[in-house]
């Protein structure tokens, strides 16, 4: 079975909301909505930090971490059980996603999630431009809308919009069953968090905080497992990439990264964990 | 129609100056509701004081209210006959009709609360048996079907007797008495079960969220098992009494003020006891010092807090106690009017302890998906306000009007009372007082 994970590396993230933006664009998500939020943990306001100036007898404490939050696609999803019409549902591989024609807009899913990961068409939806942009049909006023993982790309072998435009290469998506998956590995190597861990609802979604990881192991928008070869990140020292280049599609193959020896090929040395 | 026929009446034979008013009244919150749903329906729900951050609002709160208030009339009416008791039977009828009006008001709240009413249906066609929403549904259904049942069950007889077309052909036989009893202790024994289960589940559509608070509490169906006794049976001592003034239904002091203590007793139950047992563990385990203990036991953080405890609490649990005070009928109808006016609030409170306070609540927050005038100047916020629109109002007030419509016309045309000294229990053999 395939259940489709992300992980977030915080020490990556480097709060530049180009997810934020890209995900609004790709899943046309109407104005004065949110699907993928970047927040700042830290001071009271967005990129601020906590703690003081480690001038003129400051305490010198200053602190800051970006946490973006979408949809958490949880194990044990409260929002799928709370649906009274089967509009929300977990697919197969894992996915939260919404039927928009069953949708009642009862709103009892966004009573349930803990990371108001949801947002209801309050009114008629406003897009920028008129005609919508990226690759989703637009949902109607009256229904409550999220992150799908970007499941429509997902299905065509492509990651989710948001970890392809990551310039920080922070957000790594897998499969997390499969024990080879890069977001597996992460997973078992460095310390990562579900948020609200303690409700239970058991996200697929977690989030590296402390040392930094490699990130994200290709350039490709393809999913790892559509790749022709995900070498790098599969195995060892001795699993080197045999091609260049993707060799499948032409407009979407960038180079793979070689590595150059280790298994973690480009993490960025000056740094382990800790707080710029 | 005749006022009095056997031995049975209507409360209002027929509309005077002051009932034509009522109804007029009536009609004009019916009809402004009805614009203010067309205005929303047309809008979107961007009309209501609603936002992605604080997502249910005064028609939750209100169904939640409502649900509560049709515990009492069905409660007070079919306990004492499950037991055999010809107890408190001057109020079972109008019980029972208040329940039922008050178990539609709920239904419909529910409708201008749905994005897309026009798929309603789909709670037939796709429901998903883990939603306590599915189970509210149906729970509400069978309250409201069985409430009508019961209505017409008490009264069948004699609105055949009156010649009355609602009697559905029944006639009014001796035998058909005694069967109708049988049923009524049935009807009884069903209704009870039906009454905990409306509310422990209408509770548990809280009880069960693990992201918002204080709903997530075993404590939340039992504390809905008693705020329904109290504004339940609030609402019908109000109801009875006003009835009394206004209309020809006459209330047996006695028993108003032995349900008048009832109304004590499960006010102490549940403002005093309940809140108690729900606020002491938490204040205990989050604080060192006694004091820290006691001050965050006993004082509440909200205004809706205090309008609850004291004004719906302690107040008319001190009128329903000092014994030269609670057999005016004055202090059981000030008392009972609080009482509900308290578990209002109650409801109130319930909802904003579930939505202001955002789990994570970093910068810049949740998007709200529209104006939020007077919180936020931009789309963002990082906590939850609510304040309700004219548009929520007036659809509220509309459905309440119907509510209390339903009650007028049903003390016109349904016999409420019995005025035979052996309430319907007795083989009422034509004994006529009046």
């Amino acid at each position: 079975m395939t259940k489709h994970g992300l992980v977030i590396d915080q020490e990556r993230c480097i709060g530049c909301q180009a997810c934020a933006v890209s995900c609004k664009q790709e899943n046309n998500v109407p104005m004065g909505q949110f699907w993928n939020r970047v927040l700042t943990e830290g001071g009271e306001k967005m990129d601020t930090p906590s703690g003081g100036y480690p001038e003129d007898g400051g305490s010198g404490s200053l602190d800051m971490q970006y946490q973006p939050t979408a949809c958490q696609h949880c194990e044990n999803a409260p929002c799928v059980k709370v649906c009274p019409v089967n509009a929300t549902y977990t697919r197969d591989d894992g996915i939260v996603e919404i039927d928009y024609d069953k949708c009642i807009g009862c709103r009892y899913c966004m009573a349930a999630c803990p990371y108001n990961a949801r947002v209801f068409n309050w009114d008629e939806p406003e897009h920028m431009p008129e005609e919508g942009t990226g690759d989703v049909e637009a949902r109607p006023q009256g229904v409550v809308e999220k992150c799908t993982f970007c499941s429509h790309r997902v299905d065509e072998g492509l990651d989710p919009a948001c970890v392809v435009n990551c310039p920080a290469d922070a957000r790594i998506f897998g499969d997390l069953d499969d024990e080879s998956s890069t977001v597996s590995k992460y997973i078992d190597k460095y310390e990562t968090d579900q948020l609200l861990e303690d409700r239970g609802t058991d996200p697929n979604t977690y989030y590296i905080s402390g040392e930094m990881s490699p990130g994200r192991p290709q350039t490709s928008d393809k999913m790892e497992s559509e790749l022709d070869d995900v070498s790098p990140w599969s195995d060892g020292d001795d699993d080197v990439p045999s091609k260049e280049a993707d060799s499948a599609g032409g407009e979407s193959s960038g180079s793979s990264h070689s590595v150059e020896g280790g298994e973690i090929p480009y993490a960025t040395p000056a740094k382990s964990g800790g707080d710029d | 129609m005749a006022a009095k026929t056997g031995s049975s009446r209507v409360a209002i034979p027929s509309f005077g100056g002051k009932g034509k008013l009522w109804i007029g009244l009536l009609v004009a919150l019916m009809a402004a509701g009805i614009a203010a749903w067309g205005y929303q329906l047309t809008t979107g729900l961007i009309a209501t004081g609603m936002r992605n951050v604080f997502s249910w609002g005064l028609y939750i709160m209100m169904f939640v209210l409502f649900v509560g208030l049709s515990a009492g009339g069905l409660i007070i009416s079919s306990a004492p006959k499950f037991f055999h008791s010809h107890r408190y039977e001057g109020f079972a009828r109008l019980g029972v009709l208040v329940s039922l009006a008050c178990i539609i008001v709920a239904g419909l709240l529910i409708l201008p609360d749905i994005g897309r009413p026009g798929r309603i249906y789909q709670f037939f066609t796709s429901p998903d048996f883990r939603s306590p929403m599915v189970w509210d549904f149906g729970i509400v259904l069978l309250y409201g079907l069985l409430n009508l049942w019961y209505l017409w069950l008490l009264t069948r007889r004699d609105l055949a007797a009156r010649g009355s077309a609602l009697a559905l052909g029944f006639k009014d036989t001796e035998a058909g008495r005694e069967r109708d009893r049988t049923l009524m202790f049935w009807t009884a024994a069903v209704a009870l079960p039906t009454a905990v289960a409306l509310h422990s589940v209408t509770g548990w559509i809280f009880a069960t969220q693990v992201g918002r608070g204080d709903w997530f509490s075993p404590l939340v169906a039992p504390v809905f098992i008693a705020k329904a006794l109290v504004s339940g049976l609030g609402l019908l001592l109000v109801v009875s009494v006003l009835a009394d003034r206004y209309t020809n239904f006459e209330v047996d002091r006695e028993e108003l003020t032995s349900l008048g203590k009832i109304l004590g007793i499960f006010l102490a139950f549940h403002v005093v006891y309940l809140l108690a047992a729900e606020r002491l563990p938490h204040a205990w385990a989050d604080h060192f010092e006694f004091w820290a203990i006691m001050s965050n036991f006993l004082i509440g953080d909200s205004v809706y807090f205090w309008l609850w405890t004291v004004v719906g609490g302690a107040v008319p649990l001190a009128m329903l106690a000092l014994p030269p005070l609670r057999k005016r009928v004055s202090v059981i109808f000030t008392a009972s009017v609080l009482a509900v006016v308290g578990t209002m609030f109650e409801g109130i409170r319930l909802v904003f302890t579930g939505y202001e306070v955002a789990n994570i609540d970093s910068a810049p927050g949740i998007s709200l998906g529209g104006e939020y005038t007077g919180i936020t100047t931009d789309i963002w916020a990082t906590a939850g306000a609510y304040t309700p629109t004219l548009v929520e109002i007036a659809v509220t007030l509309g459905i309440i009007a119907f509510g209390a419509f339903i009650v007028t016309l049903g003390l016109k045309y349904v016999p409420i009372q019995r005025v035979d000294a052996e309430p319907s229990y007795a083989t009422d053999g034509g004994k006529q007082d009046q």
